[in-house]
């Protein structure tokens, strides 16, 4: 198993309206109601699809919004602007979390708003929702279609294809299994195996990129000569013998072969980024007022990559996607159904390309994965302007 | 730079040892990039060898085991029978030492020959490439041709019209063409135009050429050739092109707004000559390196695609041997695509040199 849990669970619902009741005490406390029952409701909404992980992270960004709006006029002694006798250094280490607080929850505020003003971005937010939200919650409500159905067989037809009808809204697949429900429930597996797969390759690159420029000398030489090596076999084929070579059990070590391939050209980017932020102006100010290394690194380097770090991060999501698919369609991983990748695989090995009632078994998932590559990439344009507020007065 | 040589006096100056000769020859060369990168080069090729030669050997069954199975399942034979019969067919032995092998594999490899293939009779592995290559370097150049040209003029077009109507539909066909993977494009055009729709006979668009025809450069076989690289061409193009026209647009965009532009147009040019002369080449630039670096995994091609087409190109026969677990074959097909990459990469750095008069790699 990976890392990622996405079932909608009722344990997962409980820890979620656990993890509600903390915003939702807060609001009570400085009379922000509203805003303490939203962030009990998207608690509750995130612990009950991602368990502990959404949970948790949902409590921290709904408290951080709630404790935002309770410190409007809360003044920050390092930036206020009276006079220094009538400023007040002295802060308890709770009005510091609390300042601290309410600043990510302001920018998270900025940041939705950002997200909802460009509507290409919005888009694809929507889309990305909607695919995890069906591969989520729909198998909830969609039993899963196993068996064969032989009585299902139409009379005068040849085989169990069947194409969409009111009954079964995308049709029936070899064996007579309602193809819905497969859309349903394989998708959360790929979806899942490709956002792991993104995420370590990103963090590989990150962490070595930034290693590299830091450090420099022999190990920016070897650590920058190994990723130019991976990057001159052709990534494809080698996945392809790889793939041979350790059969998968589990998706998990897919997602890690895929981003042990795929790091290098993010590292490299990574790496002339940081060797040039190391020049500017405002880092060198930085080292000079010894403001040391990890609020350099937190507060003055990493804000200028994230813009950079997160898109490409949703690139290599992307490509994940591409190639697990791809290896799943040429039959080098073990197949488990239900799956979208194998959906198409069987498909073909059974003739549905050249079979017209049959089109829908592979046509489904194809169109799938397109629409939730499409918002992917359509979502990118908002992730641009929510990292880099540079780019959002130009809209 | 401009170092003062250091003399010795007592070494008479006409005649320089041959060690301080060939010291002088080894620093021009390291300093030389042509030199450096061509070392540097064969070193990685060299690594990629080892470590596919190595990862090959380590995949589940080899070349025999396959072929026992298949004749097991295929004619019903014992494992013992069907053991006898591929014993006469291929002349490999698993058991050698994996030293023993790779030894000899180098040893033939520096002499220019890729070994001789395990599973189909013995041909030459450089005779295999040759067969299968050409197929996919017509289909995916011809591809990477097209749309390099649509994205470039298209992707100028946006930018000198930027905001217009024809802007904003170009950039929604561009990101769903930059967004969609290859072989959904591929599964669309089978089954939506081919199938559903019934455009055309999805049998006389898949494969490589009518049997019929005699291969030569006969009108009928050029014809058969272009119509089975139809569909690939395109699925090549249709995914591909969005990503030049985005590039480009960004790139044409920013060159607009420099300010030798501006001198231009105070320097009352015409607008024609701005746009070819100044904009155009200026905006190009990063394009032509990205081309050049894309014309290097040509050769890798797309596994997929050819496999849906059944093309018969360089990825669809590496896909089969890889299953055939014929090692000779994979690992000339992995070397030459290294190859391919490694050499489009020099010229890339080259390339830029030449195109970019500001930026000459490696000194003068």
């Amino acid at each position: 198993m990976g890392f990622l849990i996405a079932v909608a669970t009722i344990p997962g619902l409980i820890i979620g309206i656990l993890c509600g009741l903390v915003p939702l005490g807060i609001g009570l406390r400085y009379q922000q109601l509203k805003w303490g029952i939203v962030g009990l409701a998207l608690c509750a909404l995130a612990g009950f699809s991602f368990s502990l992980i959404g949970g948790f992270i949902m409590l921290v960004f709904t408290t951080a919004v709630v404790i935002s709006y309770a410190f409007v006029d809360h003044e920050d002694p390092f930036t206020s602007r009276a006079s220094i006798e009538a400023v007040n250094f002295e802060e308890s280490q709770l009005e510091f979390l609390m300042r601290q607080m309410a600043a990510l929850g302001r920018t998270i505020r900025q940041s939705v708003r950002a997200l909802i003003r460009n509507k290409a971005g919005f888009l694809g937010f929507i889309g990305i929702l909607f695919f995890v939200g069906i591969s989520v919650f729909g198998p909830l409500f969609i039993e899963y279609d196993g068996d064969t159905h032989v009585e299902r067989l139409q009379p005068g037809a040849r085989t169990l294809f069947q194409k969409p009808s009111s009954e079964f809204i995308l049709g029936l697949d070899w064996k007579g299994r309602d193809i819905f429900s497969h859309m349903v429930h394989g998708g959360q597996n790929l979806i899942i195996t490709s956002i792991e797969a993104g995420l370590i390759a990103t963090l590989i690159a990150v962490v070595v990129g930034a290693l590299a420029a830091m450090i420099g000398g022999v190990v920016d030489q070897v650590l920058s000569a190994i990723a130019n090596f991976i990057l001159t076999i052709p990534q494809f084929p080698l996945l392809l013998v790889l793939a041979s070579i350790l059969s998968f059990s589990n998706h998990f070590y897919l997602a890690l072969l895929f981003a042990g391939l795929s790091w290098p050209a993010l590292m490299r980017a990574v790496r002339a980024q940081v060797l040039s932020l190391r020049e500017r102006d405002y880092v060198q100010a930085a080292v000079a007022l010894d403001l040391g290394l990890p609020h350099i690194i937190i507060r003055e380097v990493l804000p200028n990559l994230m813009s950079y770090i997160v898109v490409n991060m949703i690139f290599s999501i992307r490509s994940a996607m591409y190639y697990i698919v791809g290896l799943v369609f040429l039959g080098l991983v073990p197949l488990e159904e239900p799956d979208w990748g194998v959906m198409i695989y069987v498909g073909r090995q059974q003739g549905a390309i050249f079979n017209s009632d049959g089109a829908s078994m592979i046509l489904s998932p194809v169109i799938a994965i397109a629409l939730f590559q499409l918002s992917l990439i359509l979502f990118t344009r908002s992730l641009e302007e929510v990292f880099n507020p540079r780019l959002r007065s130009g809209l | 730079m401009g170092a003062i040589p250091f003399r010795r006096t007592d070494q008479p100056l006409s005649q320089p040892s041959l060690w301080s000769l060939s010291k002088k020859l080894l620093r021009a060369a390291y300093r030389s990039y042509i030199f450096r990168v061509t070392v540097q080069g064969i070193l990685t090729l060299w690594v990629v060898t080892t470590c596919t030669f190595y990862m090959i050997r380590k995949m589940p069954n080899n070349p025999i085991e396959v072929k026992i199975d298949e004749f097991q399942t295929k004619q019903n034979l014992t494992y013992e029978e069907a053991k006898a019969k591929v014993a006469g067919l291929f002349d490999y032995d698993p058991d050698a030492p994996f030293i023993e092998q790779y030894t000899d594999y180098m040893g033939n490899l520096l002499q220019g020959d890729l070994g001789r293939s395990i599973t189909t009779g013995r041909t030459p592995v450089s005779q295999q490439i040759a067969k299968y290559l050409p197929w996919t370097l017509f289909a995916v150049g011809l591809g990477l041709l097209i749309s390099f040209v649509i994205g470039m003029i298209a992707g100028a077009a946006m930018a000198y019209w930027r905001g217009t109507v024809f802007d904003n539909v170009m950039t929604a066909f561009a990101s769903i063409s930059y967004g969609i993977p290859d072989f959904v494009i591929a599964f669309m055009i089978l089954l939506i135009g081919g199938i559903q729709l019934e455009l055309f006979q999805v049998g006389d668009y898949i494969g490589s050429v009518d049997p019929e025809i005699k291969a030569g450069l006969n009108p009928e076989y050029i014809r058969s050739l272009l119509q089975h690289v139809l569909l690939p061409v395109t699925t090549y193009v249709l995914a591909s092109v969005g990503g030049w026209m985005l590039t480009m647009k960004s790139s044409t965009i920013s060159t607009l707004g420099e300010d030798y532009i501006t001198v231009a147009h105070a320097r009352g040019l015409s607008q024609r000559r701005i746009l070819f002369g100044y904009v155009g080449r200026n905006a190009m630039l990063p394009l032509m390196t990205r081309l050049a670096i894309s014309v290097g995994f040509v050769l890798s091609g797309s596994i997929i695609i050819e496999y849906i087409f059944i093309y018969p190109g360089l990825g669809k026969y590496l896909f089969e041997m890889t299953g055939k677990r014929d090692y000779t074959t994979i690992q000339g097909i992995f070397l030459v695509t290294s190859a391919a990459v490694v050499i489009s990469n020099i010229l890339a750095d080259l390339l830029y040199g030449v195109l970019d008069p500001r930026v000459r790699v490696g000194g003068k």
